[in-house]
């Protein structure tokens, strides 16, 4: 009887409350979470029973040189789109935070690449690349334009091809920097943008020690929250370039699913995603302490 | 006793009914009790009315049965993703159509029912599949799938190419590279030759053909690991790269996806390629939608200007690896009597040229009685022809050994097109590039065996 004294007398009631909850966070994360480590540790084949194999996939990928192509493609493919995320992101914010004519008519505008489909973003970025004579948009500009004689096939060398696929996740991602960026300045005191104007600050000064000291917590939510989602993005680089020229854009997602899915090894394709838990827990844990501060 | 006594006339009467009753039921598919429900999955091809064909041909049988067939479509895209999750699922359809590799590995699985004695009950109904086809299907003596059709690339030219600057129609991969350098025109963005080294059948189908044809192969006569460390698979790798760094395609070439072969050829920026008749398909449609005199006479020209020739040899011999489509009975399946009905239904003579018809040369029967029935079909001009033979040329994935799952894996993992793309892309020499890829397929074989 002193169990539940000690826990209130609502105890039985919060319980139940709880559990439809409790049995969504088990169901939905906490089983295929724990079900995706047992498979990382086995060497289960599409339709064969797994057999538990210790960490013999995590040292197969260690030593594997085309894992660690995806792991150096992943990383350039994420630090790039994040940094021109960034940074067109302040820009959009900073213009659509001004008081001009039409500016509402914008920030709608400027929301569509990020309630566009994914799919149909990536084909189009792939046709603006292509080098299909007549079709692809920048050779056909650059062609009429008479600044060139053939055309350029953007993709077939690593370098374009990862160019190509960063700039398509860019695209689609970086309203949702604007957008987050320009509430975070619509929060910062227009007071502290007259003192400092009567202090002299001019508008560089004034970007650097007010707008981004106020806007620390929005960018750090942003990158990180961004980091988990490019790091696993698989549409993009899938429908761009399937992870080619040869594995010049392959990255964990699309080599996760070639391994898994056409070579049929679950338990390797899914040591590959597991690669990055590590990774993403530190990322979460940021992202959760930051977004936990701003609401104290 | 006389009343069992039986006249020679009252015998042979017996016996003709007899053999007549017999041979009926030999020829006829398995009885079919009650109204069957059954889950048919089909390949959903480019070549929109064979799909069509193939779903009509299923309905007629429900219609005759009684019975229902939903027909589920798969493409190639995403065949591979919806078997895996339907075996792990355990939610396989009754009656599948599986690729090439796909018997081997899903027999492994367990996943298919031995149709051993099913393929022999409606061998008189359907015909025999080729010596060279039916290794497909035929895993450890069993046979788990019957095989319909092939569906094999050829040799696409331009005709007016060729003749222009009498240069003489490939029979050899080396004769096509050389012609590839006659008819190349870079100034005109017009190229000898496209083929790309990427992940679809354009690309590790057409890599196989080179392999074997060469006398390369990773697998030895009884499904082994063997070495790919040769003086043939460098040949096979520097025609597979040369024609790369020679400038004789256009410089996107590797980053084409399936169709981007199908578009250059169409639009007349390259000279040969390699591809199935669905580039035939395109053209004559484009004929049937002409808009008026004028259009229509530029691509009946265009249709009469496109030659489709047998896939290259190499020095050995021509061997063409093709998509070699199969019916499949799951073990899951909860009527397999029916499915059995609905397959040997299928697989006849009627319906194979009923299909066959909607396929613009894409599908070539294998099984002879499909064959036989479709020699009028594929005489109708030089390029049909050619369609008709695709089944001689036929060799299946890791010849010259059976398909195996390692085999099967070999393909999968694109290693076979990944490594030309070492060359071309990563600047590695032919040598590294054949030891990666040797190194990667002796590690599948060590983990799968044969």
């Amino acid at each position: 009887m002193r169990l539940p004294r000690a826990l209130g007398r609502d105890t039985g009631a919060a319980f139940l409350f709880l559990l439809p909850l409790l049995v969504l966070v088990i169901g939905l994360i906490g089983y295929p979470f724990a079900r995706a480590i047992w498979l990382s540790l086995t060497d289960k084949l599409v339709g064969y029973p797994e057999r538990f194999v210790g960490l013999r996939n995590y040292e197969y990928l260690w030593h594997d040189d085309t894992f660690r192509e995806v792991v150096r493609n992943t990383l350039v493919f994420t630090a790039g789109s994040l940094v021109l995320k960034v940074l067109t992101g302040l820009a959009m914010a900073l213009v659509l935070n001004g008081a001009w004519r039409g500016r509402n008519f914008f920030r709608g505008l400027f929301l569509l690449p990020w309630i566009t489909s994914t799919v149909i973003i990536a084909l189009t970025w792939r046709w603006m690349f292509d080098a299909f004579p007549g079709r692809g948009f920048f050779n056909s500009v650059l062609l009429d334009a008479g600044l060139m004689r053939r055309p350029i096939a953007f993709m077939a060398a690593p370098a374009g091809a990862m160019a190509a696929v960063i700039v398509a996740n860019w695209w689609r991602a970086f309203p949702f920097f604007g957008v987050s960026y320009l509430a975070g300045m619509q929060a910062i005191p227009r007071e502290l943008y007259d003192a400092a104007s009567v202090d002299g600050a001019g508008a560089w000064h004034r970007f650097r020690h007010v707008t981004l000291p106020g806007l620390k917590h929005v960018l750090i939510v942003t990158i990180v929250l961004s980091f988990i989602l490019t790091i696993n993005d698989f549409n993009i680089v899938y429908v761009m370039t399937r992870g080619g020229p040869g594995t010049a854009t392959q990255v964990f997602a699309t080599y996760s699913y070639e391994v898994a899915f056409n070579q049929l090894r679950w338990g390797r394709g899914v040591t590959v995603s597991i690669f990055l838990v590590p990774v993403l827990i530190v990322a979460i844990a940021l992202v959760s302490r930051y977004l936990l501060r701003e609401r104290e | 006793m006389a009343h069992l006594r039986v006249s020679r006339r009252r015998f042979l009467i017996g016996a003709g009914t007899a053999g007549a009753a017999l041979a009926l039921g030999a020829r006829e598919a398995p009885a079919q009790k009650k109204a069957a429900s059954l889950r048919l999955w089909i390949l959903k091809t480019y070549v929109e009315p064979t799909n069509k064909a193939v779903e009509a041909s299923a309905q007629r049988w429900a219609a005759k049965h009684g019975g229902t067939v939903t027909v589920e479509y798969f493409t190639f895209e995403d065949m591979q993703t919806k078997y895996v999750a339907a075996i792990e699922n355990k939610n396989t359809p009754d009656v599948g159509q599986l690729e090439t590799s796909a018997p081997a590995r899903f027999a492994g699985m367990g996943q298919l029912l031995d149709l051993s004695g099913f393929a022999k009950q409606v061998e008189s109904q359907v015909g025999k599949p080729p010596a060279n086809v039916a290794p497909v299907t035929i895993v450890d003596g069993k046979t788990w799938a019957i095989p319909w059709y092939i569906m094999a690339p050829f040799w696409y030219v331009w005709r007016d190419e060729f003749e222009k600057k009498k240069v003489k129609l490939p029979t050899t991969f080396e004769e096509a590279k050389q012609a590839a350098h006659a008819l190349n025109r870079p100034k005109d963005n017009f190229y000898g030759l496209g083929q790309s080294w990427n992940r679809t059948a354009d690309g590790y189908g057409v890599m196989q053909s080179l392999m074997y044809s060469y006398g390369a192969g990773w697998a030895t006569r009884d499904g082994k690991y063997r070495s790919l460390k040769t003086p043939a698979m460098q040949k096979v790798m520097r025609w597979a790269t040369d024609i790369y760094k020679e400038g004789i395609q256009p410089a996107d070439t590797l980053t084409w996806t399936g169709s981007g072969n199908n578009e250059n050829f169409i639009a007349h920026n390259i000279a040969q390629t390699s591809n199935g008749p669905s580039i035939t398909f395109a053209m004559e449609n484009a004929v049937a939608k002409a808009t008026d005199a004028a259009d229509r006479k530029k691509k009946e020209e265009a249709l009469a200007n496109h030659l489709a020739l047998p896939h290259p040899a190499g020095p050995e011999a021509r061997r063409m690896w093709a998509i070699a489509m199969s019916f499949s009975i799951f073990k899951n399946s909860k009527d397999p009597e029916a499915a059995m009905s609905l397959v040997a239904h299928l697989l006849s003579p009627e319906e194979t040229l009923g299909v066959m018809k909607d396929s613009y040369g894409q599908f070539a029967p294998v099984l002879d009685k499909g064959r036989l029935a479709s020699k009028d079909y594929f005489s109708k001009n030089d390029n049909y022809r050619t369609f008709g033979r695709a089944v001689e040329w036929f060799v299946p994935t890791g010849w010259p050994g059976p398909i195996t799952a390692a085999a099967a894996e070999v393909q999968a993992s694109n290693v076979l097109t990944d490594a030309p793309a070492k060359v071309i892309v990563d600047k590695w020499s032919v040598d590294q590039a054949i030891e990666w890829e040797d190194k990667k397929i002796k590690e599948i074989y060590s983990t799968l065996g044969a």
